[in-house]
């Protein structure tokens, strides 16, 4: 049987799962971080950004791209702190959260790119974050946390930090103006 | 400073040990434990109420990594089923489960469908090497 033959048979059978059939492509090149290595990839509300974790230097960094041109943008508090972990954006990528690493501790951070601002979400010293996810419109965190043995999932208000990032705002390309005080 | 949502922790904590929040508008999808079996729990944050996912969840299958779109009508799940990895795709109002084939062939870890449900990330393993594929969701 010919190859030919046989490629178009198992594309006809993986079609009936409706599953080949999606569009998709692999994300867009990392420049010049190593390109081999790529996780927890996360999504803006509409797909514009996606933030990942990438190997920079044997270290894993957060990396936020615009899609589909790959186009890395700035992050302004995500230099250093690494590893990154467990990024999550907001609907228009606005905000941008991640867990770094602060002395021995797992710390939660959100960069508001818009404005340059960070906000820290201190936890108490008997749980260690695990994993996050910020809501699309920046009002609510959710947290896993390793306490007494267990996995919990905590939520946490943001609605007096963070001005909502809601459906149909402007999409926030540069690293944000300088903090405010 | 972030202020914890005590009603809705309390909720959470009598639910039992939860892991992988994905959180998008009113839902909060999670990978729930008990009596030794995990399954994905959407909870509806504004009622505090879990909703039931009928065919999502199955007694012989190992929830990996859960995402919702913020109208709780899509549900992304990487699941370990039969000795092998699959990616799925739940849509609540028709309570259909759609598989999403990795092309080309790799075993899916963590997925994340964006809020408008249009396209979802999948970070998967070929040749011992982690990539990042989208996927588009008619």
């Amino acid at each position: 049987m010919s190859a030919l033959l046989l490629i178009t048979l198992s594309l006809l059978v993986s079609g009936c799962s409706g599953g080949a059939w999606l569009a998709r492509r692999s994300a867009g090149p990392v420049g010049v971080f190593n390109g081999n290595s790529r996780q927890e990839p996360a999504l803006s509300g509409q797909g514009r950004f996606l933030a990942s974790v990438v190997d920079r230097g044997g270290r894993a960094t957060l990396l936020l791209q615009e899609q589909p041109s790959g186009r890395i943008l700035p992050l302004r508090h995500f230099q250093n702190r690494q590893p990154h972990s467990s990024p999550s954006l907001s609907w228009n990528g606005r905000y941008v959260a991640a867990l770094v690493q602060q002395g021995n501790q797992r710390l939660a951070l959100i960069e508001d790119r818009a404005n340059g601002n960070l906000h820290r979400l201190p936890l108490p010293a008997d749980r260690t974050a695990v994993r996050l996810s910020l809501s699309p419109e920046a009002r609510q965190l959710a947290v896993q946390v390793a306490q007494a043995g267990q996995w919990r999932v905590q939520l946490f208000d943001l609605r007096s930090l963070l001005e909502p990032d809601l459906p149909g705002g402007l999409a926030v390309q540069g690293g944000g103006a300088e903090p405010s005080p | 400073m972030p202020q914890p949502i005590v009603p809705l922790n309390s909720r959470l904590e009598a639910i039992g040990a939860n892991r992988d929040p994905a959180l998008s508008g009113r839902w909060l999808a999670l990978i729930s434990g008990r009596g030794g079996r995990e399954q994905v729990l959407l909870l509806d944050l504004e009622r505090q109420q879990p909703i039931d996912l009928p065919g999502l969840n199955r007694a012989d299958a190992q929830p990996v990594s859960v995402s919702v779109d913020a109208a709780g009508e899509r549900i992304a799940l990487v699941r370990q089923l039969e000795g092998r990895t699959e990616l799925v795709l739940y849509r609540r109002s028709v309570q259909s489960l759609q598989p999403i084939p990795m092309v080309p062939s790799g075993v899916a870890r963590q997925v994340q469908l964006q809020a408008d449900g249009r396209q979802l990330a999948v970070q998967v393993s070929r040749g011992g090497i982690w990539q990042v594929d989208l996927v588009q969701i008619p």
